[in-house]
Protein backbone atom coordinates (compact mmCIF):
# COMPACT_ATOMS: atom_id res chain seq x y z
CA UNK A 1 0.00 0.00 0.00
CA UNK A 2 2.47 2.32 0.86
CA UNK A 3 4.76 1.36 -2.24
CA UNK A 4 1.16 2.16 -4.48
CA UNK A 5 0.87 5.42 -2.49
CA UNK A 6 4.68 6.17 -3.29
CA UNK A 7 4.51 5.62 -7.32
CA UNK A 8 1.25 7.40 -7.05
CA UNK A 9 2.64 10.78 -5.57
CA UNK A 10 6.09 9.66 -7.94
CA UNK A 11 3.50 9.70 -10.25
CA UNK A 12 2.39 13.22 -10.01
CA UNK A 13 5.31 14.71 -9.46
CA UNK A 14 6.63 13.33 -13.01
CA UNK A 15 2.75 15.09 -14.41
CA UNK A 16 3.67 17.80 -12.54
CA UNK A 17 7.49 18.32 -13.95
CA UNK A 18 5.69 17.49 -17.52
CA UNK A 19 8.66 17.73 -20.18
CA UNK A 20 10.95 19.40 -18.21
CA UNK A 21 12.40 15.84 -17.54
CA UNK A 22 13.62 15.36 -21.31
CA UNK A 23 16.68 17.72 -19.95
CA UNK A 24 17.78 15.41 -18.04
CA UNK A 25 17.20 11.99 -20.59
CA UNK A 26 19.50 9.28 -19.22
CA UNK A 27 21.82 7.61 -22.46
CA UNK A 28 20.20 4.93 -24.03
CA UNK A 29 21.49 1.66 -22.43
CA UNK A 30 23.44 -1.41 -23.88
CA UNK A 31 20.94 -3.05 -25.51
CA UNK A 32 20.97 -6.51 -26.83
CA UNK A 33 17.98 -6.40 -29.35
CA UNK A 34 18.13 -3.85 -32.33
CA UNK A 35 16.98 -0.44 -31.97
CA UNK A 36 15.26 0.61 -35.91
CA UNK A 37 16.44 3.92 -36.67
CA UNK A 38 16.17 6.17 -40.17
CA UNK A 39 18.69 8.38 -41.95
CA UNK A 40 17.49 10.72 -44.20
CA UNK A 41 19.94 11.60 -47.07
CA UNK A 42 18.60 14.91 -48.21
CA UNK A 43 20.90 15.07 -50.62
CA UNK A 44 19.37 11.99 -52.33
CA UNK A 45 15.41 13.14 -51.97
CA UNK A 46 13.81 14.24 -55.20
CA UNK A 47 10.57 15.47 -53.47
CA UNK A 48 8.96 12.75 -55.84
CA UNK A 49 6.51 11.81 -52.88
CA UNK A 50 6.70 8.36 -53.56
CA UNK A 51 7.01 7.72 -49.92
CA UNK A 52 4.54 9.79 -49.05
CA UNK A 53 1.78 7.34 -51.36
CA UNK A 54 3.19 4.16 -50.68
CA UNK A 55 2.60 4.95 -46.83
CA UNK A 56 -1.26 5.95 -47.59
CA UNK A 57 -1.30 2.78 -49.55
CA UNK A 58 0.41 0.19 -46.85
CA UNK A 59 -0.95 1.59 -43.73
CA UNK A 60 -4.25 2.86 -45.04
CA UNK A 61 -4.03 6.35 -44.15
CA UNK A 62 -7.63 7.79 -44.94
CA UNK A 63 -8.09 11.41 -46.76
CA UNK A 64 -6.79 14.69 -45.44
CA UNK A 65 -4.26 12.78 -43.19
CA UNK A 66 -0.73 11.79 -43.39
CA UNK A 67 1.99 9.76 -41.66
CA UNK A 68 4.84 11.09 -43.57
CA UNK A 69 5.29 14.08 -46.22
CA UNK A 70 8.34 15.38 -48.17
CA UNK A 71 8.03 19.11 -47.03
CA UNK A 72 9.44 21.11 -50.15
CA UNK A 73 10.64 24.43 -49.95
CA UNK A 74 12.36 27.46 -52.38
CA UNK A 75 15.02 28.75 -50.92
CA UNK A 76 16.63 31.91 -51.77
CA UNK A 77 19.99 32.48 -50.65
CA UNK A 78 22.34 35.49 -51.92
CA UNK A 79 19.99 35.96 -54.72
CA UNK A 80 20.37 32.22 -55.96
CA UNK A 81 16.96 30.14 -55.71
CA UNK A 82 17.04 26.75 -55.21
CA UNK A 83 14.50 23.80 -53.60
CA UNK A 84 14.79 21.83 -50.22
CA UNK A 85 12.90 18.69 -49.60
CA UNK A 86 12.50 17.78 -46.21
CA UNK A 87 10.83 14.21 -45.56
CA UNK A 88 8.86 13.91 -42.26
CA UNK A 89 7.89 11.60 -40.04
CA UNK A 90 7.46 10.74 -36.47
CA UNK A 91 10.74 10.77 -34.87
CA UNK A 92 10.39 7.62 -32.72
CA UNK A 93 12.17 9.78 -30.02
CA UNK A 94 14.22 8.05 -27.38
CA UNK A 95 12.47 10.91 -24.56
CA UNK A 96 9.31 10.83 -26.76
CA UNK A 97 6.58 13.96 -25.50
CA UNK A 98 3.68 11.95 -26.63
CA UNK A 99 4.31 8.92 -23.64
CA UNK A 100 4.20 10.56 -20.75
CA UNK A 101 0.61 12.37 -21.94
CA UNK A 102 -1.28 9.86 -22.81
CA UNK A 103 -3.86 9.14 -19.87
CA UNK A 104 -4.26 5.60 -20.14
CA UNK A 105 -1.15 4.10 -21.61
CA UNK A 106 -1.90 3.20 -25.23
CA UNK A 107 0.91 5.56 -26.13
CA UNK A 108 4.11 3.20 -25.90
CA UNK A 109 7.52 2.24 -26.65
CA UNK A 110 8.96 -0.89 -27.93
CA UNK A 111 11.90 -2.46 -26.91
CA UNK A 112 13.49 -1.66 -30.21
CA UNK A 113 12.33 1.82 -29.64
CA UNK A 114 9.68 2.43 -32.25
CA UNK A 115 6.83 4.19 -30.50
CA UNK A 116 3.25 2.97 -31.14
CA UNK A 117 -0.32 3.20 -30.28
CA UNK A 118 -2.79 0.30 -28.52
CA UNK A 119 -5.74 1.04 -30.71
CA UNK A 120 -7.62 -1.16 -28.02
CA UNK A 121 -6.76 1.13 -25.64
CA UNK A 122 -6.44 4.22 -27.02
CA UNK A 123 -9.60 6.86 -26.08
CA UNK A 124 -9.06 9.47 -28.85
CA UNK A 125 -8.29 12.08 -26.01
CA UNK A 126 -5.78 13.68 -28.87
CA UNK A 127 -3.09 14.42 -25.86
CA UNK A 128 -0.59 13.16 -27.75
CA UNK A 129 -1.33 15.04 -30.80
CA UNK A 130 -0.84 18.07 -28.86
CA UNK A 131 2.62 16.96 -27.42
CA UNK A 132 4.25 15.73 -30.37
CA UNK A 133 6.52 19.19 -31.17
CA UNK A 134 6.70 17.63 -34.98
CA UNK A 135 3.36 17.56 -35.78
CA UNK A 136 3.31 13.96 -36.36
CA UNK A 137 0.97 12.66 -35.23
CA UNK A 138 -3.36 13.21 -35.56
CA UNK A 139 -6.74 11.61 -35.15
CA UNK A 140 -7.63 9.02 -37.69
CA UNK A 141 -11.17 10.06 -38.98
CA UNK A 142 -11.75 6.53 -39.66
CA UNK A 143 -11.08 4.82 -36.44
CA UNK A 144 -11.40 7.63 -34.08
CA UNK A 145 -7.81 7.10 -32.34
CA UNK A 146 -4.34 8.23 -32.39
CA UNK A 147 -2.46 7.51 -35.21
CA UNK A 148 1.07 8.19 -36.93
CA UNK A 149 3.91 6.69 -38.14
CA UNK A 150 5.03 3.02 -36.61
CA UNK A 151 8.56 2.83 -39.12
CA UNK A 152 5.45 0.02 -40.77
CA UNK A 153 6.36 -2.24 -37.48
CA UNK A 154 4.16 -4.84 -39.25
CA UNK A 155 6.95 -4.92 -41.95
CA UNK A 156 9.75 -4.61 -39.94
CA UNK A 157 8.59 -7.43 -36.99
CA UNK A 158 8.43 -9.42 -40.80
CA UNK A 159 11.88 -8.55 -41.94
CA UNK A 160 11.02 -6.36 -44.26
CA UNK A 161 11.57 -2.63 -44.34
CA UNK A 162 9.10 0.52 -44.15
CA UNK A 163 6.95 1.06 -47.30
CA UNK A 164 8.59 4.58 -47.43
CA UNK A 165 11.99 3.18 -47.55
CA UNK A 166 11.20 0.24 -50.11
CA UNK A 167 9.53 2.85 -52.34
CA UNK A 168 12.46 5.77 -51.70
CA UNK A 169 13.42 6.45 -55.60
CA UNK A 170 16.57 8.04 -54.57
CA UNK A 171 17.44 5.64 -51.84
CA UNK A 172 17.41 9.17 -49.59
CA UNK A 173 15.41 7.07 -46.74
CA UNK A 174 18.24 4.54 -45.25
CA UNK A 175 16.68 2.03 -42.16
CA UNK A 176 18.12 -0.07 -39.80
CA UNK A 177 19.24 -0.85 -36.49
CA UNK A 178 21.03 1.89 -34.36
CA UNK A 179 22.76 -0.32 -32.59
CA UNK A 180 24.52 -2.81 -34.61
CA UNK A 181 27.67 -1.45 -35.78
CA UNK A 182 27.72 -3.27 -39.34
CA UNK A 183 24.00 -1.42 -40.15
CA UNK A 184 24.03 1.29 -43.18
CA UNK A 185 21.89 3.64 -40.96
CA UNK A 186 24.97 3.34 -38.10
CA UNK A 187 28.09 3.15 -40.44
CA UNK A 188 26.60 6.33 -42.41
CA UNK A 189 25.72 8.21 -38.97
CA UNK A 190 29.41 7.13 -37.79
CA UNK A 191 30.91 8.61 -41.01
CA UNK A 192 29.19 11.21 -41.57
CA UNK A 193 27.53 14.45 -40.05
CA UNK A 194 24.12 14.57 -39.30
CA UNK A 195 21.19 16.44 -37.45
CA UNK A 196 17.48 16.16 -36.44
CA UNK A 197 14.99 18.06 -36.11
CA UNK A 198 14.39 20.79 -33.58
CA UNK A 199 17.28 19.03 -30.95
CA UNK A 200 16.75 22.11 -28.65
CA UNK A 201 13.19 20.09 -28.00
CA UNK A 202 15.30 17.25 -26.10
CA UNK A 203 13.58 14.79 -27.49
CA UNK A 204 16.57 12.87 -28.60
CA UNK A 205 15.14 12.04 -32.38
CA UNK A 206 15.73 8.84 -33.90
CA UNK A 207 15.22 10.23 -37.36
CA UNK A 208 19.01 11.89 -38.53
CA UNK A 209 19.31 14.03 -41.67
CA UNK A 210 22.43 14.06 -43.66
CA UNK A 211 22.66 17.60 -45.25
CA UNK A 212 19.85 19.47 -43.33
CA UNK A 213 19.87 23.03 -43.80
CA UNK A 214 19.95 24.46 -39.95
CA UNK A 215 17.12 27.20 -41.72
CA UNK A 216 14.77 23.74 -42.16
CA UNK A 217 15.25 21.96 -38.59
CA UNK A 218 13.16 24.29 -36.39
CA UNK A 219 9.81 25.68 -37.11
CA UNK A 220 10.65 26.95 -40.72
CA UNK A 221 9.85 30.56 -41.10
CA UNK A 222 8.90 32.25 -44.12
CA UNK A 223 6.05 32.03 -46.74
CA UNK A 224 3.19 29.56 -46.36
CA UNK A 225 1.55 27.44 -49.12
CA UNK A 226 -1.22 28.78 -50.56
CA UNK A 227 -2.39 25.02 -50.81
CA UNK A 228 -3.78 23.84 -47.40
CA UNK A 229 -6.51 21.46 -47.45
CA UNK A 230 -8.64 20.81 -44.37
CA UNK A 231 -11.11 18.03 -43.47
CA UNK A 232 -14.34 19.85 -42.43
CA UNK A 233 -16.92 18.79 -40.04
CA UNK A 234 -15.52 15.99 -38.74
CA UNK B 1 18.45 36.87 -45.38
CA UNK B 2 17.18 34.14 -46.77
CA UNK B 3 13.78 33.68 -47.70
CA UNK B 4 11.64 30.42 -48.01
CA UNK B 5 8.36 29.74 -49.43
CA UNK B 6 6.49 26.45 -48.81
CA UNK B 7 5.46 24.52 -51.67
CA UNK B 8 4.42 21.52 -50.30
CA UNK B 9 3.28 21.56 -46.58
CA UNK B 10 0.41 20.22 -44.18
CA UNK B 11 -2.19 21.07 -42.25
CA UNK B 12 -2.90 19.42 -38.99
CA UNK B 13 -6.35 20.12 -38.18
CA UNK B 14 -7.51 21.69 -34.74
CA UNK B 15 -7.63 18.00 -32.29
CA UNK B 16 -8.56 19.87 -29.11
CA UNK B 17 -12.51 20.74 -30.47
CA UNK B 18 -15.06 23.15 -29.52
CA UNK B 19 -15.63 20.97 -26.93
CA UNK B 20 -12.74 21.23 -25.30
CA UNK B 21 -13.16 25.02 -25.09
CA UNK B 22 -17.03 23.98 -23.44
CA UNK B 23 -15.57 21.97 -20.95
CA UNK B 24 -12.97 24.13 -19.47
CA UNK B 25 -15.51 27.23 -19.81
CA UNK B 26 -18.16 25.27 -17.57
CA UNK B 27 -15.76 23.84 -15.11
CA UNK B 28 -14.22 26.88 -14.53
CA UNK B 29 -17.35 28.53 -14.00
CA UNK B 30 -18.63 25.49 -11.69
CA UNK B 31 -15.94 26.39 -9.24
CA UNK B 32 -16.08 29.64 -9.10
CA UNK B 33 -19.59 29.77 -8.63
CA UNK B 34 -19.38 27.01 -5.91
CA UNK B 35 -16.27 29.27 -4.09
CA UNK B 36 -19.44 31.94 -4.32
CA UNK B 37 -21.83 29.84 -2.28
CA UNK B 38 -19.53 29.11 0.41
CA UNK B 39 -20.09 32.78 2.21
CA UNK B 40 -23.26 32.49 3.09
CA UNK B 41 -23.51 28.10 3.42
CA UNK B 42 -19.92 27.41 4.68
CA UNK B 43 -19.56 30.47 6.98
CA UNK B 44 -22.60 32.08 7.36
CA UNK B 45 -21.70 35.24 6.46
CA UNK B 46 -24.91 37.69 6.37
CA UNK B 47 -26.04 39.60 3.19
CA UNK B 48 -24.46 36.64 1.21
CA UNK B 49 -28.07 34.36 0.85
CA UNK B 50 -29.00 35.16 -2.47
CA UNK B 51 -25.29 35.07 -3.96
CA UNK B 52 -25.23 31.36 -1.87
CA UNK B 53 -28.01 30.44 -3.88
CA UNK B 54 -27.36 31.44 -7.38
CA UNK B 55 -24.01 30.12 -6.41
CA UNK B 56 -25.25 26.84 -5.45
CA UNK B 57 -27.23 26.92 -8.89
CA UNK B 58 -24.14 27.85 -10.83
CA UNK B 59 -22.02 25.23 -9.89
CA UNK B 60 -24.55 22.36 -9.55
CA UNK B 61 -25.83 23.04 -13.43
CA UNK B 62 -22.15 23.85 -14.99
CA UNK B 63 -20.87 21.14 -13.00
CA UNK B 64 -23.50 18.06 -14.42
CA UNK B 65 -22.64 20.01 -17.79
CA UNK B 66 -19.36 20.32 -18.10
CA UNK B 67 -18.51 16.28 -18.07
CA UNK B 68 -20.82 15.81 -21.05
CA UNK B 69 -18.83 18.46 -23.10
CA UNK B 70 -15.73 16.40 -22.20
CA UNK B 71 -17.05 13.00 -22.73
CA UNK B 72 -17.89 14.72 -26.49
CA UNK B 73 -14.34 15.69 -27.36
CA UNK B 74 -13.12 11.85 -26.58
CA UNK B 75 -13.06 10.63 -30.41
CA UNK B 76 -13.76 7.54 -28.28
CA UNK B 77 -16.66 8.51 -25.24
CA UNK B 78 -17.40 4.76 -24.89
CA UNK B 79 -13.81 4.19 -23.66
CA UNK B 80 -14.00 6.63 -20.74
CA UNK B 81 -13.73 3.56 -18.68
CA UNK B 82 -10.28 3.59 -19.67
CA UNK B 83 -9.30 6.20 -17.62
CA UNK B 84 -10.09 4.27 -14.64
CA UNK B 85 -8.86 0.89 -15.88
CA UNK B 86 -5.69 1.79 -17.37
CA UNK B 87 -4.52 5.46 -15.41
CA UNK B 88 -0.86 6.68 -16.68
CA UNK B 89 0.20 8.35 -13.59
CA UNK B 90 2.46 11.00 -15.56
CA UNK B 91 -0.26 12.27 -17.38
CA UNK B 92 -2.14 15.21 -15.79
CA UNK B 93 -5.67 14.09 -18.07
CA UNK B 94 -4.93 10.83 -15.84
CA UNK B 95 -5.34 12.32 -12.44
CA UNK B 96 -7.84 14.90 -13.67
CA UNK B 97 -10.33 11.88 -14.57
CA UNK B 98 -9.94 11.25 -10.26
CA UNK B 99 -9.87 14.94 -9.38
CA UNK B 100 -13.16 15.66 -11.17
CA UNK B 101 -15.58 13.15 -9.16
CA UNK B 102 -13.39 14.05 -6.34
CA UNK B 103 -14.84 17.62 -6.90
CA UNK B 104 -18.55 16.78 -7.94
CA UNK B 105 -18.77 14.07 -5.37
CA UNK B 106 -18.00 16.85 -2.70
CA UNK B 107 -19.77 19.53 -4.55
CA UNK B 108 -23.34 16.64 -4.65
CA UNK B 109 -22.96 16.06 -1.07
CA UNK B 110 -22.08 19.66 0.21
CA UNK B 111 -25.29 20.70 -1.67
CA UNK B 112 -27.21 18.01 -0.17
CA UNK B 113 -26.19 19.27 3.33
CA UNK B 114 -26.60 22.86 2.77
CA UNK B 115 -30.55 22.79 1.52
CA UNK B 116 -31.09 19.73 4.21
CA UNK B 117 -32.96 22.20 6.50
CA UNK B 118 -35.01 24.17 3.76
CA UNK B 119 -36.19 20.66 1.74
CA UNK B 120 -37.62 19.64 4.83
CA UNK B 121 -39.26 22.72 5.32
CA UNK B 122 -40.28 22.72 1.69
CA UNK B 123 -42.27 19.70 1.70
CA UNK B 124 -45.20 19.96 2.27
CA UNK B 125 -45.60 22.60 -0.84
CA UNK B 126 -44.07 19.94 -3.55
CA UNK B 127 -47.18 17.66 -3.59
CA UNK B 128 -46.17 14.51 -5.34
CA UNK B 129 -42.48 15.17 -5.11
CA UNK B 130 -42.97 15.72 -0.84
CA UNK B 131 -41.50 12.11 -0.16
CA UNK B 132 -38.84 12.88 -1.89
CA UNK B 133 -37.90 16.55 -0.49
CA UNK B 134 -38.89 14.64 3.55
CA UNK B 135 -35.97 11.76 2.71
CA UNK B 136 -33.25 14.32 1.29
CA UNK B 137 -34.48 16.97 4.38
CA UNK B 138 -33.94 17.30 7.66
CA UNK B 139 -32.22 19.03 10.42
CA UNK B 140 -28.69 21.16 9.33
CA UNK B 141 -25.95 18.80 10.00
CA UNK B 142 -23.24 21.83 10.05
CA UNK B 143 -20.49 19.79 10.92
CA UNK B 144 -21.56 17.24 7.87
CA UNK B 145 -22.11 20.65 5.46
CA UNK B 146 -18.71 21.86 6.23
CA UNK B 147 -16.67 18.93 5.60
CA UNK B 148 -18.20 18.36 2.56
CA UNK B 149 -17.72 21.84 2.16
CA UNK B 150 -13.79 20.91 2.46
CA UNK B 151 -14.06 17.66 0.39
CA UNK B 152 -15.77 20.07 -2.70
CA UNK B 153 -13.14 23.18 -2.11
CA UNK B 154 -10.27 20.47 -2.01
CA UNK B 155 -11.64 18.59 -5.38
CA UNK B 156 -12.12 22.45 -6.89
CA UNK B 157 -8.64 23.43 -6.33
CA UNK B 158 -7.72 20.01 -7.40
CA UNK B 159 -9.66 20.79 -11.01
CA UNK B 160 -8.06 23.66 -10.82
CA UNK B 161 -5.04 22.50 -10.99
CA UNK B 162 -4.93 19.83 -13.50
CA UNK B 163 -6.82 21.79 -15.87
CA UNK B 164 -4.14 24.64 -15.78
CA UNK B 165 -1.34 22.32 -15.52
CA UNK B 166 -2.70 19.86 -18.46
CA UNK B 167 -2.12 22.56 -20.98
CA UNK B 168 0.80 24.20 -19.43
CA UNK B 169 3.49 21.32 -19.74
CA UNK B 170 2.37 21.22 -23.29
CA UNK B 171 6.47 22.29 -24.35
CA UNK B 172 5.48 21.55 -28.35
CA UNK B 173 2.43 24.61 -28.21
CA UNK B 174 4.65 27.75 -26.92
CA UNK B 175 1.45 30.18 -26.15
CA UNK B 176 0.65 26.80 -23.78
CA UNK B 177 3.86 26.53 -22.52
CA UNK B 178 3.74 29.65 -19.55
CA UNK B 179 3.50 29.46 -16.21
CA UNK B 180 0.91 32.29 -16.46
CA UNK B 181 -1.73 30.02 -18.30
CA UNK B 182 -2.84 28.33 -14.92
CA UNK B 183 -3.10 31.57 -13.13
CA UNK B 184 -5.08 32.90 -15.98
CA UNK B 185 -7.44 30.14 -16.44
CA UNK B 186 -8.45 30.31 -12.94
CA UNK B 187 -8.60 34.30 -12.60
CA UNK B 188 -11.35 34.14 -15.47
CA UNK B 189 -13.14 30.92 -14.15
CA UNK B 190 -13.66 33.29 -10.80
CA UNK B 191 -14.54 36.02 -13.06
CA UNK B 192 -16.61 34.51 -15.07
CA UNK B 193 -18.58 32.60 -12.25
CA UNK B 194 -19.12 36.35 -10.70
CA UNK B 195 -20.82 36.96 -14.53
CA UNK B 196 -22.27 33.96 -14.09
CA UNK B 197 -24.23 34.45 -10.89
CA UNK B 198 -24.90 38.41 -12.20
CA UNK B 199 -26.93 36.89 -15.13
CA UNK B 200 -28.61 34.61 -13.16
CA UNK B 201 -30.23 36.91 -10.84
CA UNK B 202 -31.53 38.77 -13.45
CA UNK B 203 -32.47 35.60 -15.07
CA UNK B 204 -34.23 33.78 -11.23
CA UNK B 205 -36.91 35.34 -9.18
CA UNK B 206 -35.43 37.39 -6.49
CA UNK B 207 -33.67 39.89 -7.72
CA UNK B 208 -31.58 41.51 -5.45
CA UNK B 209 -30.06 44.54 -6.17
CA UNK B 210 -27.67 44.87 -3.31
CA UNK B 211 -26.36 41.05 -4.20
CA UNK B 212 -25.98 42.51 -7.77
CA UNK B 213 -23.53 45.26 -6.36
CA UNK B 214 -21.66 43.16 -4.21
CA UNK B 215 -21.55 40.70 -7.03
CA UNK B 216 -20.28 43.62 -9.32
CA UNK B 217 -17.56 44.74 -7.38
CA UNK B 218 -16.17 41.55 -6.86
CA UNK B 219 -15.89 41.39 -10.57
CA UNK B 220 -14.27 44.38 -11.00
CA UNK B 221 -11.51 43.25 -8.65
CA UNK B 222 -11.16 40.44 -10.68
CA UNK B 223 -10.63 41.24 -13.44
CA UNK B 224 -8.54 43.65 -13.04
CA UNK B 225 -6.75 40.88 -11.74
CA UNK B 226 -6.73 39.32 -14.91
CA UNK B 227 -6.05 42.25 -16.86
CA UNK B 228 -2.54 42.77 -14.52
CA UNK B 229 -2.26 39.37 -15.02
CA UNK B 230 -2.43 39.61 -18.59
CA UNK B 231 0.12 42.36 -18.98
CA UNK B 232 2.56 41.31 -17.16
CA UNK B 233 2.65 37.94 -19.58
CA UNK B 234 2.73 40.19 -22.08
CA UNK B 235 5.54 42.56 -20.83
CA UNK B 236 7.50 39.21 -19.91
CA UNK B 237 6.94 38.16 -23.60
CA UNK B 238 7.78 41.68 -25.49
CA UNK B 239 10.57 42.74 -23.08
CA UNK B 240 12.44 39.04 -23.16
CA UNK B 241 12.17 38.69 -19.41
CA UNK B 242 11.44 35.17 -19.43
CA UNK B 243 11.97 32.74 -22.40
CA UNK B 244 8.76 30.69 -22.63
CA UNK B 245 6.98 34.02 -22.28
CA UNK B 246 8.96 35.35 -25.26
CA UNK B 247 8.11 32.43 -27.37
CA UNK B 248 4.41 32.49 -26.53
CA UNK B 249 3.85 35.66 -27.85
CA UNK B 250 6.56 35.23 -30.60
CA UNK B 251 4.47 32.02 -31.78
CA UNK B 252 1.13 34.36 -32.33
CA UNK B 253 3.26 37.30 -33.73
CA UNK B 254 1.46 37.86 -37.05
CA UNK B 255 -1.59 36.01 -36.07
CA UNK B 256 -4.08 39.02 -36.99
CA UNK B 257 -7.50 36.91 -35.69
CA UNK B 258 -5.80 36.23 -32.67
CA UNK B 259 -4.45 39.71 -31.86
CA UNK B 260 -7.65 41.12 -33.30
CA UNK B 261 -9.69 39.05 -30.09
CA UNK B 262 -6.89 39.72 -27.48
CA UNK B 263 -7.47 43.56 -28.25
CA UNK B 264 -11.50 42.92 -28.07
CA UNK B 265 -11.22 40.90 -25.27
CA UNK B 266 -9.09 43.53 -23.47
CA UNK B 267 -11.76 46.53 -24.67
CA UNK B 268 -14.74 44.52 -23.22
CA UNK B 269 -13.23 43.63 -19.96
CA UNK B 270 -12.08 47.57 -19.39
CA UNK B 271 -15.76 48.50 -20.15
CA UNK B 272 -17.09 46.10 -18.05
CA UNK B 273 -14.85 47.03 -14.89
CA UNK B 274 -15.76 50.50 -15.57
CA UNK B 275 -19.34 49.93 -15.84
CA UNK B 276 -19.10 47.59 -12.32
CA UNK B 277 -17.63 50.55 -10.54
CA UNK B 278 -19.79 53.50 -11.80
CA UNK B 279 -22.90 51.91 -11.52
CA UNK B 280 -22.44 48.56 -9.69
CA UNK B 281 -26.83 48.04 -8.95
CA UNK B 282 -28.53 47.71 -12.46
CA UNK B 283 -25.72 47.06 -14.94
CA UNK B 284 -25.57 43.25 -14.15
CA UNK B 285 -26.81 42.12 -17.16
CA UNK B 286 -24.18 43.88 -19.24
CA UNK B 287 -21.26 43.13 -16.95
CA UNK B 288 -22.37 39.43 -15.73
CA UNK B 289 -22.54 38.93 -19.83
CA UNK B 290 -19.45 40.61 -20.66
CA UNK B 291 -17.50 39.11 -18.08
CA UNK B 292 -19.13 35.18 -19.52
CA UNK B 293 -17.76 35.78 -23.25
CA UNK B 294 -14.68 37.28 -21.88
CA UNK B 295 -13.92 33.74 -19.83
CA UNK B 296 -14.96 31.85 -23.03
CA UNK B 297 -12.84 34.11 -25.58
CA UNK B 298 -9.82 33.47 -23.55
CA UNK B 299 -10.57 29.81 -23.62
CA UNK B 300 -11.30 29.97 -27.00
CA UNK B 301 -7.86 32.37 -28.33
CA UNK B 302 -6.02 29.73 -26.33
CA UNK B 303 -7.15 26.27 -27.58
CA UNK B 304 -8.72 27.22 -31.23
CA UNK B 305 -5.51 29.94 -31.55
CA UNK B 306 -3.14 27.88 -29.90
CA UNK B 307 -4.09 24.89 -31.95
CA UNK B 308 -3.50 27.26 -35.51
CA UNK B 309 -0.15 27.57 -35.01
CA UNK B 310 2.09 25.04 -37.15
CA UNK B 311 4.79 23.08 -35.27
CA UNK B 312 7.15 22.87 -38.16
CA UNK B 313 5.66 25.25 -40.60
CA UNK B 314 5.06 28.69 -41.85
CA UNK B 315 2.21 30.80 -41.08
CA UNK B 316 -0.98 29.69 -39.41
CA UNK B 317 -3.96 27.34 -40.29
CA UNK B 318 -7.14 28.70 -40.94
CA UNK B 319 -9.99 27.56 -38.91
CA UNK B 320 -13.44 27.31 -39.52
CA UNK B 321 -15.91 27.00 -36.98
CA UNK B 322 -17.74 23.42 -38.68
CA UNK B 323 -21.52 23.93 -37.91
CA UNK B 324 -22.12 20.18 -37.04
CA UNK B 325 -21.29 19.09 -33.40
CA UNK B 326 -17.91 19.30 -33.22
CA UNK B 327 -18.10 23.17 -34.24
CA UNK B 328 -21.69 25.35 -33.69
CA UNK B 329 -24.10 22.42 -32.86
CA UNK B 330 -21.63 20.99 -30.13
CA UNK B 331 -21.47 24.54 -28.56
CA UNK B 332 -25.31 25.13 -28.91
CA UNK B 333 -26.24 22.17 -27.28
CA UNK B 334 -24.08 22.16 -24.82
CA UNK B 335 -25.48 26.09 -23.63
CA UNK B 336 -29.27 24.85 -23.99
CA UNK B 337 -28.02 21.78 -21.97
CA UNK B 338 -26.90 24.02 -19.28
CA UNK B 339 -30.14 26.43 -19.20
CA UNK B 340 -32.34 23.34 -19.21
CA UNK B 341 -30.17 21.89 -15.57
CA UNK B 342 -30.15 25.96 -14.72
CA UNK B 343 -34.22 25.92 -15.35
CA UNK B 344 -34.79 22.53 -13.84
CA UNK B 345 -32.43 23.11 -10.24
CA UNK B 346 -33.90 26.57 -10.06
CA UNK B 347 -37.39 25.08 -9.66
CA UNK B 348 -36.58 22.28 -7.54
CA UNK B 349 -33.94 23.97 -5.13
CA UNK B 350 -35.65 26.15 -2.27
CA UNK B 351 -35.90 29.62 -2.53
CA UNK B 352 -33.00 31.61 -0.43
CA UNK B 353 -33.66 32.15 2.82
CA UNK B 354 -31.38 33.64 5.65
CA UNK B 355 -29.33 31.54 8.01
CA UNK B 356 -31.26 32.79 10.73
CA UNK B 357 -34.45 31.73 9.47
CA UNK B 358 -33.07 27.99 8.38
CA UNK B 359 -32.27 27.94 11.75
CA UNK B 360 -35.52 28.72 13.01
CA UNK B 361 -37.25 26.51 10.78
CA UNK B 362 -34.70 24.09 12.10
CA UNK B 363 -35.60 24.78 15.68
CA UNK B 364 -39.59 24.88 15.42
CA UNK B 365 -38.76 21.01 13.27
Amino acid sequence: MAGSRRALLAGLASAWAGTAAEAAAPAPAPQLGPRWGMVVDLARCIGCQACTVSCIMENAVPPDSLRTIVNTYEVTKDGVVGMAMLPRLCNHCADAPCLPVCPVGATFQRADGIVVVDSDRCVGCAYCVQACPYDARFINHETNKADKCTFCAHRVDAGLLPACVESCVGGARIFGDLNDPHSTVRQRLDAEPSAVLKPEAGTQPRVFYLHLDPLLSGKVEGTPTLWRPQHEGA
Amino acid sequence: MPEITEIIGITREVAWLPWAVTYFFLIGLSVGAFALSLPHYAFGRPGWARIGRLGLLGALAAGLAAPVALLADLHQPGRFWHFYAYPNPSSWMAWGAFFIPTYLGGLFLYAWMALRPALAEDAAARGWLAPLYRLLGGPARPGLLRGFALLAAVGAALVLLYTGMEVMVVRARPLWNTPFLPVQFALTAFAGAAGFLLVLDRLTEGHEPAAEAKLNRLLAGLLLVSLAVGAAWFALGALGLEATHAAALASVRGHHSFQALALWGQAAVLAAILLALLRPAGSGWLTGLVALHAAWMFRWAVFIGGQSVPKTGPGFYDYHLPMGPSGLLGILGSMGLLVFLLVLLDALMPPARSRAAIAGATGKA
